[in-house]
């Protein structure tokens, strides 16, 4: 029995069905980042773990407790806001401990557990202010410490990061898994930022309109995507998706591309059981901006590196790497190569393109082929 | 500068018309009766004597007797403090449940409730007369609480929704899942933000309740009848000679709870109307 499971959940307003039957399961002190864009249901299922809704059909267990019919409080949680809500009238220590009191801690132990919280977050000195006297960081600060100090077995996050400005949300972020590496506890974090889903979780799990698209760890889910949505979700600059037809190349299978009127035929390797029956029908080619890079004449050679020579549409420079975009099949396709080798609008490069991690679609269902 | 000279002249035009009035009532009310009967009405008083208001107060007629305002002056104070406290309490907890804890047709009995704040008094003075026997509630003091406090709720629920809409519903599920329960978060968290619309349900009721003749008149009897009931009675007792001093008198201090009231809480009166329109 995991730290969270979650079985079979629905929600359903009147017609209108939110969530259609989610599963998810978890182990004690991971993180669980439920991720997807607005509208998906992640914060409704967020709300049902927290008893703040209630379940249409299915079975939520916190640990080995059935909790459907258990009130908030007695769900031995915690939770942090994206509004932070902390209570305007009480001090950062009064917030912390508001919790506590409810409880019936004995107030020596309420003090001794403020001090302890608000050691871990550095905030001991901002402990009589109010709310409004503090920015929105130190704010963040306290929700998280108001949860802390009941020492829950699980953690609720509901974007909590996404009222900050981008220097400190990066902060926030490090603190969070700090934090969790150090309290070890169970924690479900929702948000619509591909970033804090990838850098923060131990398992995601991708949302589309009351589904569960994919559930496993960032890197499986980066790398190998269930299908279209959550491949172009993940990741940032997205991943291109090529139309592309699949042809027979010498005694294997290969896609065919277009650049300028050049057309190239790239082998397609290891998925080439799987795409053998597409010969003549087109698939949607999935290929991430650093998967395709300027030639690296050490690499070439290697099986399932292709190169191609293409005109630059367009450079982007980030600092780090420079984005380049060409045509391929008529589509905008973004690559990510070194400043030193990029080239300029209308110029051409030859460009090395890395198909070991290639992922093909079906155009029509948009699930994964291979 | 000629548009700057004109708003002012306006301003202190409409102050003057305004003020006008009040200014009568004050001069008259410090009057005697010959210099009233031989100076302008708004000449300022020669002599000035308080004896009009302590006349008025203690033992002016209303009707038969002739004991002042006083008594009526406190008649009010009992029900209306009971009648403002209680309705403006039970605005609170209804715009709390209206806003925080939503059930199937609350809306729908929030739009029903705001249909009382457009009913006419004379509409339910049948209806109430008929409540107050079936209940069997004697008391002038207690009908008369009863009758505002259910005439007044309307106003103060919608008052107290109109806040709290704004106030955000994260707070209440923080403090849920913090364990605390419906009085709890009402009570720790809601009520201390509270402080401005309280103080405009609190002047909006003392004022309607204070200043209210019709219930007054029609639900009380005798000794026990409201200040306005008693206000009408002197002005117009009709035996013995026209004391208009004594009227003016009598007339102002039945004005003087309403005016305290909005001094003392008046900044707050402002704050607090705008408080629901703008998201603070």
């Amino acid at each position: 029995m995991g730290a969270l499971s979650i079985r079979a959940v629905r929600k359903a307003y009147g017609q209108v069905e939110i969530l259609k039957g989610i599963n998810i399961e978890i182990e004690a002190g991971e993180f669980l980042i439920l991720v997807g864009p607005s509208g998906c249901g992640k914060s409704t299922l967020l709300s049902m773990i927290a008893g703040l809704d209630t379940i249409t059909s299915g079975d939520i267990y916190i640990g080995d407790r059935l909790v459907n019919k258990l009130s908030p409080k007695d769900r031995d949680i915690a939770m942090v806001f994206q509004s932070y809500a902390l209570y305007p009238n009480m001090t950062v220590r009064g917030n912390i401990a508001f919790g506590l009191e409810i409880r019936k801690v004995p107030k020596n132990e309420q003090d001794k557990i403020v001090q302890r919280v608000a050691q871990i977050l550095q905030m001991e000195h901002l402990l009589d202010r109010k709310p409004s006297q503090l920015s929105g960081g130190q704010r963040q600060r306290v929700a998280m410490g108001r949860a802390i100090a009941r020492d829950p077995t699980l953690f609720l996050f509901d974007e909590p990061l996404s009222n900050l400005d981008a220097k400190l949300r990066v902060e926030m972020r490090t603190e969070i898994k700090l934090l969790h590496q150090r309290v070890g506890k169970t924690i479900v974090y929702v948000t619509h930022d591909q970033i804090e889903a990838m850098t923060l979780g131990d398992k995601i799990a991708v949302m589309k309109a009351g589904e569960v698209q994919q559930f496993g760890t960032p890197q499986q889910v980066y790398d190998d995507p269930a299908n279209l949505f959550v491949a172009s979700f993940m990741g940032s600059p997205s991943m291109n998706f090529i139309t592309c037809p699949v042809v027979s190349a010498g005694s294997g299978v290969g896609v065919q591309l277009e650049n300028e009127g050049n057309t190239f035929v790239f082998p397609v390797n290891h998925a080439e059981p799987k795409l053998r029956s597409w010969v003549g029908k087109e698939v949607i080619l999935g290929i991430r901006p650093e998967q395709i890079t300027h030639k690296n004449e050490s690499r070439v050679g290697e099986p399932h590196i292709q190169s191609a020579n293409c005109k630059v549409e367009l450079t982007e420079p980030t600092g780090p790497d420079t984005l380049v975009v060409i045509h391929l099949n008529g589509k905008e396709t973004v690559c990510r190569v070194h400043p030193m080798h990029a080239k300029f609008h209308g110029e051409r490069m030859e460009l090395m393109f890395d198909m070991a991690k290639a992922v093909y679609f079906d155009p029509k269902t948009e699930q994964r082929l291979a | 500068m000629l548009g700057q000279v004109i708003i002012y002249t306006l301003l202190i035009l409409v102050c003057i018309y305004y003020l006008l009035p009040l200014f009568v009532m004050v001069s008259t009310s410090l009057k005697s009766l010959d210099e009233i009967r031989t100076g302008s009405l708004i000449a300022l008083p020669g002599d000035v004597t308080f004896a009009a208001w302590i006349k008025a107060w203690d033992s002016a007629c209303t009707g038969v007797q002739c004991q002042g305002m006083k008594g009526y002056f406190w008649n009010s104070m009992r029900f209306v403090i009971p009648a403002v406290l209680i309705s403006t309490a039970i605005g609170a907890i209804n715009g709390y449940v209206l806003t925080m804890w939503r059930f199937k047709g609350s809306d729908m009995l929030f739009s029903l409730l705001m249909i009382g704040c457009f009913i006419p008094f004379q509409v339910v003075l049948l209806p109430m007369a008929r409540t107050l026997g079936w209940l069997g509630i004697a008391n002038t003091t207690t009908r008369l609480v009863f009758v505002h406090v259910v005439y007044g709720l309307a106003f103060t629920t919608l008052f107290f929704r109109n806040f709290y809409i704004s106030v955000p519903e994260e707070l209440v599920k923080a403090a849920k899942i913090d364990g605390a329960g419906f009085f709890k978060i009402f009570w720790r968290i809601i009520l201390p933000l509270s402080i401005p619309i309280i103080v405009v349900s609190i002047i909006w009721q003392f004022t309607q309740i204070w200043n209210d003749f019709l219930f007054g008149v029609v639900f009380s009897s005798g000794e026990r009848q409201p200040i306005t009931v008693a206000l009408n009675n002197l002005v117009n007792t009709s035996t013995g000679v026209k004391e208009y001093n004594v009227d003016m008198a009598a007339a102002i201090i039945a004005a003087l709870p309403t005016l305290f009231v909005y001094v003392v809480a008046g900044k707050y009166f402002v704050r607090g109307l705008t408080a629901g329109a703008v998201k603070g």
